[in-house]
């Protein structure tokens, strides 16, 4: 069995890359695929606290790589699901701990028993990022509709372009907001598709569920009527190769808005005809 | 595991967990609940059999939540001889009325027991010599239980009511200032002194808890370990590393590592990873005002904090409970230190 390394970055920080790869890791262990997530982001590790394993971390990367420990103990288990584990940064420690060899040959390992290897990578493109996309052979870019967002995406995926080991690349739009692209105060998704020309995989609406799932120390994705949580298990079924339509994100809550919607759909048809 | 109500009954049945730091933990998860607060509590446990320190710990963490432990149900006897030398009332499982709690015990059992555990303690009077403050701590004990087996005797009347008289006031704080010599209650916690004191008090305590028969060289080893103080907050990715016993006056962050040759003092909250007794030293031990640590390692066991405590940072409080964790039989456990 050989697994797919797939590293998660972006670049700018702050847009969502640990986010994706804890509720991408877990939906793919839910859709039955055995998952691992690597923090690469050492000394600033989030990834464990969104998945609620904080208190589970005895080894970390910097463990297996200094040979402290085996690949297999340091890898922590999900509450939920079996099928993910985490192999967790050390906190105490700085980048420049790991270099990219050294991941290469944990993703190696890695690939032979697991279906997904899922690299969070740190923000920036110094050693940090290098080191994160060593193993990988697809990634995923992180971006939000902003012009910082969408320009340092814009540099990452010229890297990534560079980079050896990339064989193809995704796009990732997070935190959309329907309503502020209606009155053109945000860059709408096709703008973003145009600017980087880049595919796109997923397209997440801004949700302040993942503010809660991440303080509880749960993906969004076990919350089923979390609206970035069908998103983001679309994305992750779209990894698998299915071919799934993307969600209808500007879906409105009330009574009213569905109201306004319907009629502008009947003023869009009656200027067509 | 389940929960049944009885007007101010609590009944957790968890007779069908079997090892002791799993009993800990699922009581801990159930007695966050709300409806758990202020109720006399049941508890019903299985073959599982718990040591008194074990018990103590169940009945200190009833009491932080202002309920108190009115009754159990068991199929140790080991369980049951210890929980009666600890004052509870006690009743067998092997009647079979698990859904009602059982409030007296049968009388006659109560007597079986009284004697063997006396004859017990005879024999450790005989045997045990050279540990006089064990045994006052035996002694008290037992005068508690002796008479509590009479006011079990005398208020039968009252139980034939149906109602439950809760457990005289004889609680853990009494036990743990015995065990404890109740010199850390009368602590005034004042300013840098106190932790001169402290290091006092720490003497008396490894005194008190280790007889001089099992000093062993690793205690000996310990009081000679060279103290760092810190003064500072310690913040996340931060380390400390001594051979030695280190003293924190301040908070320790979620995301630090302290760790100690000997033991770990925390002047704050303590919410990071702790590792006292790196060496290898299994008497070291941990002790913090407030005890929200991630994980807590003493020489080569450990213990994580449970799930079902939300937020890792502490609420703000103006008050403490100073806690102690230790090992106790190769697990990890903590103290209350109520003032």
């Amino acid at each position: 069995m050989t697994g797919r390394v797939i590293v998660i970055t972006s670049g700018k920080g702050g847009v969502g890359k640990t986010t994706t790869s804890a509720n991408i890791g877990s939906a793919l262990a839910k859709n039955g695929h055995s998952v691992v997530l690597i923090d690469t982001d050492i000394g600033l590790r989030n990834l464990d606290l969104l998945l609620g394993l904080e208190n589970r971390i005895v080894y970390t990367l910097v463990d297996v790589v200094e040979e402290r420990c085996k690949l297999k103990q340091a890898l922590v288990k999900d509450k939920k699901n079996p099928n993910l584990c985490l192999l967790a940064a050390a906190q105490t420690r700085d980048k420049s701990s790991v270099n990219a060899e050294q991941l290469k040959k944990i993703t190696d390992k890695l690939k032979k028993d697991y279906d997904f290897i899922l690299v969070d990578c740190p923000a920036g493109i110094e050693q940090g990022f290098q080191t994160a996309i060593a193993g990988a052979s697809e990634a995923i870019v992180v971006t939000t509709p902003e012009m910082s967002a969408v320009r340092d995406a814009d540099r990452i995926i010229g890297l990534l372009e560079a980079a050896e080991g990339i064989e193809s690349y995704k796009l990732l739009i997070n935190r959309v907001r329907p309503n502020m692209i209606k009155s053109n105060d945000m860059m709408s998704v096709e703008d973003v598709e145009n600017i980087l020309s880049c595919q796109k995989i997923g397209v997440i609406p801004e949700d302040s569920g993942i503010i809660t799932s991440t303080n509880k120390g749960e993906p969004i994705v076990n919350n089923e009527k979390s609206l970035a949580g069908k998103a983001y298990i679309n994305v992750a079924r779209r990894i698998n190769g299915e071919d799934v339509p993307f969600l209808d994100i500007d879906r409105p809550k009330d009574i009213v808005g569905k109201i306004k919607k319907f009629l502008s759909g009947l003023k869009k048809q009656g200027k067509e005809q | 595991m389940e929960q049944f109500f009885n007007d101010n009954m609590y009944v957790i049945d968890l007779g069908e967990i079997n090892s002791a730091p799993e009993i800990i933990f699922e009581l801990s998860a159930v007695l966050d609940k709300e409806e758990a607060r202020n109720k006399r509590i049941c508890l019903k446990l299985g073959d599982v059999s718990l040591n008194q320190a074990q018990l103590l710990s169940i009945k200190s963490l009833i009491n932080g939540i202002d309920s108190t432990l009115s009754s159990m149900e068991t199929k140790s006897f080991d369980t049951e001889k210890v929980a009666l030398s600890l004052g509870l009332i006690v009743s067998n499982v092997s009647n079979e009325n698990t859904t009602e709690a059982q409030p007296a015990m049968p009388y006659k059992l109560a007597e079986e027991i009284k004697e063997e555990i006396k004859e017990e303690t005879k024999e450790e009077e005989v045997i045990v010599e050279e540990e006089p403050i064990e045994n006052s701590v035996e002694s008290v004990i037992k005068d508690k239980e002796e008479q509590e087996i009479k006011e079990e005797i005398e208020p039968n009347k009252e139980e034939s009511n149906g109602e439950i008289k809760s457990e005289p006031e004889t609680t853990v704080q009494d036990e743990l200032d015995v065990i404890f010599n109740s010199s850390y209650a009368q602590n005034t916690f004042l300013e840098i002194e106190s932790t001169q004191r402290e290091a006092e008090q720490k003497e008396e305590l490894t005194d008190i808890i280790v007889p001089e028969s099992e000093y062993t060289k690793e205690d000996i080893e310990l009081e000679g370990f060279p103290t760092k103080y810190i003064k500072q907050t310690i913040r996340s990715g931060q380390v400390i590393n001594y051979e030695g016993n280190v003293v924190i006056i301040g908070d320790c962050h979620p995301g630090c590592e302290i760790t100690a040759f000997g033991d770990i003092t925390v002047w704050g909250v303590l919410s990071g990873i702790a590792h006292a007794g790196a060496g290898g030293n299994q008497k070291a031990r941990v002790r913090a005002l407030k005890m929200n640590a991630i994980q807590l390692r003493i020489a080569n066991c450990y213990s994580r904090r449970p799930d079902s405590l939300n937020s890792v940072y502490a609420e703000k409080t103006n008050s403490f409970t100073p806690e102690e964790a230790r090992i106790i039989n190769g697990e990890i456990v903590v103290f209350k230190i109520n003032d």
